[in-house]
């Protein structure tokens, strides 16, 4: 167990007669930038809470790099986190807090802190009150990435963020990467996910639905396929690999494709196809089919 | 992407007209429910309480006896009074519980309001709420009214209470109307001071403060005949001069109003001339760094504490100062009255003719401010950790313990400070006006009451740990609850074992003598316990947030 940086094993947390989270096994390997993907309420934020040791798990325990997260003083020597709503202290500026965060941290980098602040635009000298969520977010965010910590914990640290800051943010996980650090990034935003990392997980109502490479993820995408015909409608009924052949309109036609193409085409090749669209669904319909499926049980 | 306006089937028919300003009234009233029953059930039960044990006490004649000599206890007098009327049941509860009451009832007004108001404005719930059909002024008014509604529901309640307990109907009237509009004025002062200030901290700080001057300034107005005009400019002299029962005067009662009306006025006008989320002072756009104190958890700490506890220091040295100015006239006095001071030496009050005794019995009363401050001290470190503050830090290679401990290691530091200053300040009171009290006494007298103070500290600790909505009221139990239990049970002549339940029944009166070693140990030893314990479950425990 002591080769993951981040290891929960049948991590279970109930409040009540809810279960918040329900048995959850995850291993985040050193060095890779994990994506924690579910919608809002799926436990994302429990989950993390947990594996800081913030709150305690009812079952199952969590571990960073081998030491358990009840261990605080130990387990967050060797991390750095973001919150998802970032609070500060409202009469400190925010120099104040990257000083103090630094003074009681893992460790500190502060030259890379200075020029992630500028990267960022960041105004330190403003009293935290004063921040937007975007600039409270932006000082948790210089706070964790100058930090030497193995492991970065990130919680939809870019809800907050403008469409330029976002980009600097995926910049300070590809350097952080680079430099050997692992990631955790919580996140429902699918493209950011998909572009800075390595693999993902996807959480629904307290449960782990799949751990996958992105290449994996979009490995059970269905291609979307749009004929057009004149003369009879070719049959595609019984074609392995054919689904949700649905008419689109006058002289078109809609399925969707799992497997090999060799037998759809064939069948294809009966009619006359005028024209022939494949479109590669984007890790969001994939993810939309997840929990289109799971929605309509 | 289509933008057209929506089927017809879909419009919602709205069967009842929308009312937007109820909504901001209802949820105004959802916020302080529960503290405005918790208040106005206090005041109501506490007046109660006290009108049904008259009887009993007047026909006792013993008992009877040391509630004259408690009367005249100078440090009962400054808290609670000038007692007048003590012969009649209404105005021996107006003397017993009227100021307690009003207190409660004052600092409640002005915490739910600046809560509600500037801490939701504060917290970025307005946001969304002005983004309605509400603008800032009827919302504020709408919040501020319902907290008005508080004290005005407190005022009929002790009015009621005091009907049925068979009192006179006009000082029912004038004692529940004065009490209401005390709450009212503080209500209005403290919308004021959160459509001045940008943060919800300075608004309740300086509301407090114009209350504790308010308190003061009736002391100063009772202590000092020729000061006496001073009460005219307080709201609790105010109430005094109504003296219901007695005189029941009205036109103290209407200026209060009036008061109230003009700060309202004001607020309204306040909130007219500012920007959401911004004050009319305006916050400061930016400064230098100062990063001293924030090299760790334990310095952050006593940053933190420093601004909060110098407040603190400020109130409680003035009383204390006022109290070593007026120590030699009042011991003289007492000197000269040989048959009041030997029923206060009957009832316990040995001494109160000479410095020290009068000292020590003031003295006593110290331990309930400095553990109201701990027990604050308290609550801000959980409101730090429910509102998110502390995520940061918590998410820090550094214990839960480390944290809490240094949170708690920093508050008993500080409370230490505050015993110390308000002995060093009584004893230059005292040496400026030529009385005789040795500095070592004045000190060791103030630092005798920190075992209580630790007790409510540790108290509060433990509720951290393991009732973290119930910390304000436990903590404050060993010490404010103490207290009121030990003065309830003496004025109603309740069985000792209820007396003796209170860390107060067990304080040796120093430096009128020597401090009590063992039970001081015992104090200690169960603070320590309690915060132990409480660290234990802090330990444990989910954080809130």
């Amino acid at each position: 167990m002591t080769d993951s940086a981040l290891c929960a094993v049948q991590l279970t947390k109930r409040y009540g007669r809810l279960t918040a989270l329900d048995a959850l096994d995850l291993d985040v390997l050193p060095g890779e930038v994990f994506g924690f993907l579910g919608p809002n309420g799926a436990g994302k934020s429990t989950t993390i809470r947990l594996l800081l040791g913030l709150a305690r798990p009812t079952a199952g325990r969590a571990e960073v790099f081998g030491v358990d997260a009840a261990d605080v003083a130990r387990a967050h020597g060797h991390l750095a986190y973001v919150p998802a709503d970032v609070a500060l202290w409202p009469q400190l500026t925010g120099a104040e807090i990257l000083h103090l965060q630094a003074r009681t941290g893992p460790g500190t980098d502060v030259a890379y802190r200075d020029e992630l602040v500028e990267r960022f635009a960041l105004d330190v000298s403003k009293p935290a009150r004063t921040y937007s969520t975007g600039n409270r977010q932006k000082v948790a965010l210089v706070a964790a990435f100058a930090t030497r910590a193995p492991l970065l914990v990130l919680d939809e640290p870019t809800s907050g963020l403008d469409p330029l800051m976002e980009h600097e943010f995926r910049t300070a996980v590809r350097q952080a990467r680079d430099r050997g650090q692992t990631v955790f990034l919580s996140s429902h935003q699918l493209a950011e996910v998909e572009a800075v990392c390595d693999r993902v997980g996807i959480l629904r109502a307290g449960r782990l639905v799949e751990v996958a490479t992105i290449s994996d993820l979009r490995g059970l995408r269905r291609s979307e396929v749009t004929i057009s015909y004149t003369g009879t409608a070719p049959d595609l009924t019984m074609i392995p690999g054919v689904a949700a052949v649905q008419p689109a309109g006058d002289g078109q036609l809609q399925f969707t494709l799992t497997a090999a193409p060799a037998p759809a085409l064939r069948a294809l090749a009966a009619v006359d196809v005028t024209a022939l669209a494949v479109r590669e669904p984007s890790l969001e319909e994939i993810f939309l089919d997840y929990y289109g499926e799971q929605a309509s049980r | 992407m289509n933008t057209g306006i929506l089927p017809a089937s879909t419009t919602v028919s709205l069967t009842t007209e929308p009312s937007p300003g109820r909504a901001v009234t209802w949820l105004a009233l959802r916020q302080i429910r529960r503290g405005g029953l918790t208040v106005t059930g206090l005041a109501a039960g506490m007046t109660a309480v006290v009108a049904a044990t008259y009887g009993q006490v007047m026909a006792d004649p013993a008992a009877a006896g040391s509630l004259r000599a408690l009367a005249g206890n100078p440090a009962i007098r400054t808290l609670f009074g000038v007692p007048i009327g003590l012969d009649t049941a209404g105005g021996f509860v107006v003397w017993r519980v009227g100021t307690v009451i009003a207190v409660l009832l004052g600092v409640w007004s002005i915490l739910a309001t600046t809560r509600i108001t500037r801490g939701e404005e504060d917290a970025g719930h307005w946001d969304v709420l002005l983004s309605g059909r509400v603008p800032l002024r009827d919302t504020v008014i709408r919040h501020l009214a319902v907290v008005m509604m508080v004290a005005a529901a407190t005022a009929t309640t002790i009015t009621t209470v005091l009907l049925a307990a068979g009192t006179p109907p006009a000082g029912a009237i004038i004692h529940g109307a004065g009490t209401g509009l005390l709450g009212v004025f503080f209500a209005a002062v403290a919308a004021l001071t959160a459509q001045v200030f940008p943060a919800r901290s300075p608004a309740t700080g300086t509301a407090v403060a114009v209350l504790g001057v308010g308190l003061l300034a009736r002391m100063i107005g009772d202590g000092v005949t020729a000061l006496g005009w001073l009460h005219w400019l307080s709201p609790f002299g105010l109430l005094t001069l109504s003296g219901p029962y007695v005189h029941n005067r009205t036109p103290p009662l209407l200026l209060l109003a009036v008061a109230a009306a003009l700060t309202t006025t004001a607020t309204l006008a306040a909130a007219g001339r500012r920007d959401i989320r911004g004050g009319l002072i305006p916050a400061p756009a930016g400064r230098p760094a100062r990063t001293s104190l924030l090299a760790g958890v334990e310095t952050f700490a006593v940053r933190r504490t420093l601004l909060p506890a110098t407040g603190w220091l400020i109130g409680i040295g003035a009383y204390y100062l006022l109290i070593g100015l007026t120590a030699v006239s009042v011991t003289g006095f007492l000197r000269d009255n040989p048959a009041l001071a030997g029923q206060a030496a009957q009832a316990g009050f040995a001494g109160l003719g000479s410095i020290p005794g009068f000292a020590a019995t003031l003295f006593a009363i110290l331990a309930m401010p400095v553990a109201g401050f701990t027990t604050v001290r308290m609550t801000a470190f959980l409101a730090a950790e429910t509102d998110r503050r502390l995520t940061l830090l918590t998410s820090q290679p550094v214990t839960r313990i480390r944290l809490l401990g240094a949170e708690v290691a920093v508050t008993a530091v500080a409370a230490a400070f505050l015993v110390t200053g308000a002995g060093l300040l009584t004893w230059a009171g005292v040496t400026i006006m030529g009385g005789d009290l040795a500095l070592a006494a004045a000190l060791h007298g103030t630092w005798n009451v920190l075992p209580i103070v630790l007790l409510s500290l540790g108290a509060a600790v433990l509720a951290v740990g393991w009732a973290p909505r119930w910390t304000g009221l436990i903590g404050g139990l060993p010490s404010v609850g103490a207290f009121l239990l030990l003065i309830i049970a003496e004025s109603t002549a309740a069985p000792l074992w209820v007396r003796d339940l209170s860390p107060f029944a067990h304080l040796a009166p120093v430096p009128l003598t020597g401090p009590d070693p063992a039970a001081s140990a015992i104090m200690l030893a169960t603070g320590v316990t309690l915060a132990v314990i409480g660290g234990l479950g802090y330990r444990r425990r989910d954080l809130l947030s």
